[in-house]
């Protein structure tokens, strides 16, 4: 019953005239940037933050959260049609996707993707509704040494699921907490790393680091290279899956949601791993592995329904935990705080418009964006036929906009062009941003909680291992920590995909 | 950089376990960068390469000029931004742009940096209320 009550404050909140259309406009733009290679969530979220100032939280949140979950809807057409995934969570739709479109079956695979991706994200905001409350009651019986060994916990498990090299990894999160601590101590206000430079006083900005990690050195890389893009010519008809479709997806659908979901949950490109794992899990259970590869639609269903029902799940550690398990919800923990708003278990007490809100706006955004991606599928084919040399400068430019109306300073242009280099760097030596840009934002949060844990202990480390939550994290956190050196778990780590090997 | 970061941190002020102060993360987050540091080192010497290979695999047929000039381009977009305000600052550098990397006809680089700027200019700046630099038009 109460929680009938608090669907009906998060539908009053979710349909209000002004919400729905930041919805519209999150999910519309999701679904472009999913189809458009060379721009990600990541660098559409920091793009777009600068025009929520005006808005309420609620239409800021709405939308970020619309431009994520729309994302995961967009990448598998650019998957079906091109053969290039426009997310990395769509990299396994390619292999049987791109074949159905080669036998002529483009509009079913479009159409199922659509689908799945519908039943599995409204699945998982289901998930969401049921596990968030109790979980939110949980967590406030946490105190700092939890939050700390939590934080750790879940740097530790990104930076593990990080591709290649985990001191690398180690090394990108170390980074990122020493430029989140970047600006004045929160405790003494005294300035630290700051050059004397006014405009580090308040740090270094979110955005101008995510734009030139993940905006401008994408750029950079798709520039230094021709790149050619062949659309299938064949004319889409058919979106609507035929029963037999169905009859053979109908597993694959349920497995890939609920795998999805609670992947999701997890630190680490949770939307990646559970696509690949869904695919793996449809060919292991499938009575025709064979066909797998050559077109089979189980191969589309399957992955796409577990990275759409990852969205759902990654919200959860957001929203109950103030936690976020991967950088895109680090990028929707920036807007949160930008707004003044703290997401963690007194958030659906203190703001339950907010909370119930954003969740029952993705049940509106997920028949948006049925509707965006079935009906509509053919302006989406138009915009593949753009040319990249007409969309790298528009990416800039829109870089450009958003980093400057940030703080209305060039500085963070400079900062951005700056990371844009270091970026694309990384990326030429196999370093990951992910790891740098969690820790950026998390590295604060987690100083603060050391150093009350140490207020409170009087020093002593102990109080990491005598209470049982942060010593379970801290012991798990010291388990991923090592791991590579045990030889199976070195193998297991190895076969894990990631966005870089996508 | 780990040195650095530990100097930094050190100069700080470390505070005591008790009561840490401004600089203890900083200073050990500097010793684990330093010690992480020395690990890839190590690991890359271990690592058994070709002479040359990871320089072919890393940059051959790597459009060099391209990535250098749009760096310069923006690094100077940036310099003048604020005197010359957006307009006049934006519609240039689109025009190299749309020229440099595969070059267009004038007319459609001319035309599309003008198209994009005055369509930027409208949505951020008189929709969306954005305060981009009124530079030298006055314009804002």
């Amino acid at each position: 019953m109460e929680l009938l009550n608090y669907l009906g404050i998060g539908f009053s909140v979710a349909l209000q005239p002004e919400n729905l259309l930041y919805c519209f406009i999150g999910v519309f733009i999701g679904t472009l940037i999913g189809v458009l290679p060379g721009i990600g969530p990541v660098g559409a979220m920091s793009l777009l933050l600068p025009l929520t100032f005006k808005t309420t939280p609620e239409a800021a949140i709405i939308m970020l959260a619309g431009i994520y979950y729309g994302s995961m809807y967009g990448g598998s057409t650019t998957s079906i049609l091109v053969n290039i995934p426009g997310e990395a969570a769509s990299v396994v739709t390619c292999l049987d996707g791109y074949q159905m479109a080669l036998q002529g079956r483009a509009g079913p695979a479009l159409g199922m993707a659509a689908f799945g991706s519908f039943i599995a994200g409204t699945l998982s905001i289901v998930g969401l509704m049921v596990l968030a409350p109790p979980l939110a009651n949980f967590a406030l019986k946490f105190g700092p040494p939890e939050y700390f060994t939590l934080m750790i916990l879940g740097l530790t498990i990104l930076i593990y699921l990080a591709h290649g090299s985990m001191p690398k990894a180690l090394l990108m999160a170390a980074f990122g907490i020493v430029l989140g601590l970047i600006g004045l101590d929160s405790i003494n206000a005294r300035p630290r790393f700051t050059f004397d430079r006014l405009e580090l006083i308040d740090g270094v900005g979110l955005v101008p680091i995510v734009m030139g990690l993940f905006g401008i050195s994408e750029v950079l890389l798709n520039i230094e290279q021709v790149i050619r893009r062949e659309i299938i010519k064949t004319k889409i008809k058919n979106l609507l899956p035929s029963s037999k479709d169905w009859w053979e997806s109908k597993g694959a659908l349920a497995r890939g949601s609920l795998l999805g979901f609670f992947l999701g949950i997890l630190p680490g490109g949770g939307a990646i791993i559970s696509s690949f794992i869904s695919y793996a899990v449809e060919k292991r259970v499938s009575k025709h592995p064979e066909r797998f590869g050559k077109g089979a639609i189980e191969g589309v269903a399957g992955p796409e329904a577990a990275n759409n029902a990852a969205t759902g799940g990654a919200f959860i550690p957001l929203m109950t935990l103030g936690i976020p398990p991967n950088v895109i919800m680090a990028m929707l923990l920036g807007a949160f705080m930008i707004h003044g708003v703290q997401p963690g278990p007194l958030m659906m007490k203190q703001n339950p418009g907010l909370f119930w809100g954003v969740i029952t706006s993705m049940y509106i955004g997920n028949g948006m964006l049925l509707i965006l991606n079935l009906p509509l599928i053919g302006i989406w084919v138009q915009v593949l036929r753009i040319p990249y040399r007409i969309l790298f400068p528009l990416i800039l430019l829109f870089c450009l906009i958003g980093v400057y109306s940030v703080g209305n300073t060039v500085f963070d242009i400079y900062i951005m062009i700056l990371f844009g280099i270091v970026g694309y760097l990384m990326k030429k030596f196999d370093y990951e941003g992910a790891p740098l840009v969690l820790a950026f934002v998390l590295g604060p949060l987690m100083e603060n909680n050391l150093r009350k844990s140490l207020i409170m202990s009087q020093g002593d480390f102990s109080i990491f291992f005598t209470r049982p939550l942060a010593a379970a994290s801290l012991i798990l956190a010291i388990f991923f920590l090592v791991s590579p050196l045990i030889p199976w778990m070195r193998k297991k780590r190895k076969e894990i995909p990631t966005e870089e090997t996508a | 950089m780990g040195i650095g970061v530990c100097y930094g941190g050190y100069d700080l002020e470390l505070g005591t376990l008790q009561a840490p102060g401004s600089g203890f993360m900083f200073f050990w987050v500097g010793i684990i960068m330093i010690g992480l540091s020395l690990g890839v080192l190590i690991l890359a010497m271990r690592e058994t390469a070709i002479p040359g290979e990871l320089k072919k695999v890393l940059w051959t047929e790597i459009r060099w000029k391209k990535i250098v000039s749009v760096l310069a381009v923006l690094l100077l977009y940036a310099y003048v931004f604020t005197t010359l305000g957006f307009i006049l600052s934006t519609i240039p550098l689109l025009i190299f742009l749309f020229k440099a990397v595969e070059p267009q006809s004038w007319t459609k680089a001319i035309l599309g940096s003008i198209i994009s700027t005055l369509t930027a200019y409208s949505v951020f700046q008189l929709w969306l209320g954005s305060q981009l630099p009124r530079g030298l038009l006055g314009i804002g």
